[in-house]
């Protein structure tokens, strides 16, 4: 009976056996930076290739940043100081949210000319266009197609995609115009594509993190688009393309980029090619940032964007005259074929 | 044939009874008083079965790291049905058991801004040899077949907003089941113990997207579990008593769910008050 006793009462301390997390950090600021630096440190998916890129240490940041902290400081002081440190990294998938405010380097973007003036952009679409979901069409008077879709959060259909290239097939090619789309769900971007292609096209590749370690991944996986079994468009498209294009955007981009018939016009895409997935501090905020990376089909970096075939800005002096010297060239472009 | 008709011509009669209370009812055999009523007897060779239906009430501590590196701390809702008959097997020392448990959380994380929501159910099933050192003691040990599948939601993560639970494993389980009386009143307390042994599990890679876990399949996610790496534990110890006619069950439900395998680290520890009923069923055919 003693026997059983002493095997109960060690089964019940079991109990308090259960694993702790790694992060064991307190609600102090130094213990919310220390979580928030270990978090990136483990977790972030491109800490070696930005090290690179931009020459900073992620090591030697945690004494920078911690100098800057102080027991007794606010909420709103820590807020900013967490946010300098993860502007380092210059990655629009890293934020912090909080009620005070979203913390975020938005550099890919507003460091360049926008190239994008959506009065002018609804002139060429007038008023009779049409909408197809997140899509928004007309032909333009040289029978050229005109497409803008500005979200990759605007989910479009299948439905959606086959009656618009019904609509347009008679068009002498297509600007598929994404100036100005933030990016969205990566479903939406492979449905899309997959109206430009005959035949499997390899548009690049993706891995994940399988540890903490700065350079733990998988094997790079191939990525493939898959022709749509529905109406396809076969006709040349020109893709207008700015720094505001990002993340899901970005690999859309990425993915036309591989397709025959697809110019890419523009200025170079603001990047964003990390898959981003969340997570928090002691202190209860949101920590956002990029997890696994893409790859273009020559297994490069797309982080800081994608530079466009052909590069075109928007003119003032045109713009001033209400044509959009982005669309007039695609136009030409695709006149000229 | 005739045989097939007059088993299911059998009727399931609940006995809330006093009587049948512990080992020795469930050992226990017939139930002469109902056979003796109506125009029924029982099945030949088939043990009562005694079922629990319990409903409990507790506090659950959960961490996923694949969601967030922080431990979550709220309200476990959960309800346990358990049956569990003697068998013919080994002279009638052997018992089978089944236990069907669903679990529903909410907890916070300490800063309370954020919420988890989850969900569990689990089923298993085994055998145990019985082993009765004195009247009014057994002791048992064996083996149970199980099954998990859950989620856990983060209210708050856009981009990885929930995880999913998936295990099949053999567990070792072992117990005990004291019957004594309490002035006239007949009590038992039961105690039990389920370790999981060898299983396999669902967990995604250390970074692994749900984009990527789509195309891939989850095939490859699926990982061999024991205890190195999911060392869990379920412990009851619950106490039957009457009242009247009604057989009831209060006790204490231990599950201590864990792993900790590809980086990611996961336990579910809830502590649990439950109560209900024991009803003692046993197969009738017409006499």
């Amino acid at each position: 009976m003693k026997r059983l006793l002493i095997i109960i009462t060690a089964l019940f301390a079991l109990l308090t056996s259960c694993q702790k997390s790694d992060y064991e950090f307190d609600e102090t600021p130094q213990g919310n930076l220390d979580a928030l630096w270990t978090l990136i440190d483990q977790r972030y998916c491109f800490l070696s290739y930005k090290e690179e890129q931009l020459g900073f240490k992620w090591a030697e940041l945690h004494a920078k940043y911690s100098e800057k902290l102080n027991p007794k400081m606010s909420r709103v002081q820590l807020f900013e100081v967490l946010c300098q440190m993860l502007s380092e990294l210059k990655d629009g998938h890293v934020n912090i949210s909080t009620s005070l405010d979203l913390g975020r380097n938005w550099s890919w973007k507003e460091d360049y000319p926008e190239n994008l003036d959506t009065e002018l952009r609804n002139q060429y679409l007038g008023t009779d266009y049409h909408i197809g979901s997140g899509l928004k069409y007309t032909i333009l008077p040289d029978n050229v197609a005109y497409v803008v879709y500005e979200s990759f959060s605007d989910a479009i259909g299948e439905g959606n995609l086959s009656d618009m290239i019904a609509y347009l097939r008679l068009c002498n090619g297509m600007i598929l115009d994404i100036r100005g789309n933030g990016g969205g769900e990566l479903t939406n971007a492979e449905k899309l594509s997959q109206r430009f292609t005959n035949e499997n096209v390899l548009v690049g590749y993706m891995c994940h993190k399988t540890g903490k370690g700065h350079d733990d991944f998988s094997e790079l996986q191939g990525e493939y688009i898959k022709p749509s079994e529905n109406i396809r468009w076969q006709k040349p498209v020109v893709l207008l393309v700015n720094r505001s294009c990002y993340s899901a955007a970005n690999t859309f981009v990425r993915n036309m980029k591989e397709m025959p018939l697809v110019t890419v016009m523009g200025d170079q895409t603001g990047g964003g090619s990390g898959l981003p997935f969340m997570s928090e501090l002691p202190i209860g905020w949101s920590v956002r940032f990029s997890a696994s990376p893409y790859f273009d089909a020559r297994k490069q970096h797309i982080e800081f964007g994608i530079e466009p075939d052909v590069f075109v800005s928007l003119d003032e002096t045109l713009a001033a005259e209400g044509k959009d010297s982005m669309i007039e060239a695609a136009r030409q472009l695709i006149n000229n074929k | 044939m005739r045989y097939l008709a007059s088993v299911l011509s059998c009727l399931l009669t609940v006995v809330c009874s006093c009587a049948p209370v512990g080992a020795q009812a469930l050992r226990g055999g017939p139930l002469p008083m109902l056979a003796e009523q109506t125009a029924y007897e029982p099945v030949p060779g088939r043990s009562p079965t005694a079922r629990a239906f319990l409903l409990g009430i507790g506090r659950t501590n959960q961490l996923d790291t694949y969601l967030s590196p922080m431990e979550y701390t709220g309200t476990e809702v959960s309800f346990l049905m358990q049956s569990e008959r003697m068998t013919k097997l080994a002279k009638r020392h052997i018992s089978f058991q089944s236990t069907f448990q669903g679990v529903f959380t909410s907890a916070d994380n300490p800063a309370e801004t954020a919420t988890y929501t989850g969900g569990r159910l689990a089923y298993d099933a085994g055998w145990h040899y019985n082993y009765s050192p004195f009247s009014n003691f057994n002791l048992k040990g064996g083996a149970l077949i199980g099954t998990d599948l859950g989620f856990l939601y983060n209210d708050r993560n856009g981009n990885n907003p929930a995880q999913g639970r998936f295990s099949a494993d053999v567990s070792l389980s072992a117990g005990a089941d004291y019957s004594y009386r309490l002035g006239h009143l007949p009590m038992q307390l039961h105690y039990q113990a389920d370790l999981p042994m060898i299983g396999l599990m669902f967990c995604p890679e250390f970074g692994e997207s749900y984009y990527e876990i789509s195309q891939n399949g989850v095939g490859h996610d699926i990982v061999c579990a024991h205890p190195g790496n999911a060392l869990s534990l379920r412990q009851m110890l619950m106490m039957d008593f009457c009242l009247k006619r009604i057989t009831l069950r209060v006790g204490y439900l231990c599950d201590i769910r864990q792993s900790n395998a590809r980086d990611l680290k996961y336990h579910d520890v809830s502590h649990s008050f439950m109560f209900g009923i024991v009803r003692h069923f046993q197969m009738m055919k017409r006499k």
